[in-house]
């Protein structure tokens, strides 16, 4: 379909990380958008071909400008994916080394990856936690993170994943 | 130890826009993920407001960032079908703006009897 590559062609010009959180989302909310419209005659067709390009073109504009004047750990804030997050100490071609599926940890021991997975979920709790002002949560996380991260070590040399 | 006095946010006392404030109702009773969204607001402003893709991922984006709303994991998880809900931070935004508009509302109708009268 022509206006859904037109689409994905438009959502390119956005900064990298706002269309790694909301681009498979904001594609799918407008083919279902189209569809909807197709069904109500051109002229409704149009109408939303318009406004969805004149809203891309104006949000495009207003991203770039969020993203070089916020800093980063506020933006952070809004922009994190806990699927993709990639713990600290873990390497980087070890955690997206299953390139092409759909689980970055899916070529990991089972319980290497559900000790990185808490380790990730925790960093994100205390994030938000932070982020709330939640400072007695934020240091339940912290602790609760510091021993998820010693179990992944163990693990982590269990299956000899440090060489 | 040391005592940090905070500032009030700024935010707070700033009125919302009305995607804004359409978002944060029509997250007010339940999840709801982005083409629902679109419908909700829809129907709620009757058919008055109809939000572009871009306009409410925008809003959902720096909603996020200020954490007044958060993803929410629903059974069926796939990207394209991510839930959002209200934290406690926005629903208290959306109930100081509904306040905000309570007052408005009754200052103005104050006005418009006196001037009747």
């Amino acid at each position: 379909m022509i206006a859904q590559w037109i689409y994905r062609a438009l959502l390119r010009l956005y900064p990298r990380d706002y269309t790694a959180a909301f681009a498979d989302e904001m594609l799918a909310a407008f083919e279902k958008g189209w569809e909807e419209r197709q069904r109500q005659g051109r002229a409704a067709l149009a109408r939303f071909a318009l406004t969805e390009v004149a809203g891309l073109v104006t949000g495009v504009g207003a991203e770039w400008i969020a993203r070089l004047t916020t800093d980063s750990s506020v933006r952070g804030r809004g922009l994190p994916d806990l699927r993709k997050m990639r713990p600290a100490g873990v390497p980087s071609e070890l955690w997206f080394g299953a390139a092409g599926s759909n689980s970055p940890q899916s070529s990991l021991p089972l319980e290497v990856a559900q000790a990185q997975e808490r380790v990730a979920f925790l960093v994100g709790g205390m994030v938000h936690a932070i982020a709330n002002h939640d400072f007695q949560a934020a240091r339940s996380y912290s602790y609760e993170e510091y021993r998820a991260r010693d179990t992944l070590c163990s693990l982590r040399k269990k299956y000899g994943l440090d060489q | 130890m040391r005592h940090v006095a905070l500032q009030p946010d700024a935010t707070e006392t700033k009125p919302l826009t009305e995607p804004v404030l359409l978002i944060l109702l029509s997250l007010a009773d339940r999840p709801r993920h982005g083409y629902a969204l679109m419908k909700d607001i829809e129907s709620l402003s009757h058919g008055r407001v109809r939000l572009s893709t871009g306009t409410l991922y925008g809003a959902l984006r720096r909603l996020l960032e200020d954490t007044w709303i958060e993803r929410f994991k629903q059974e069926d998880t796939s990207r394209e079908k991510q839930a959002y809900r209200l934290t406690s931070a926005g629903r208290r935004q959306l109930q100081l703006e509904l306040g905000r508009m309570k007052q408005l509302t009754q200052a103005a109708s104050v006005r418009l009897r006196a001037k009747e009268v």
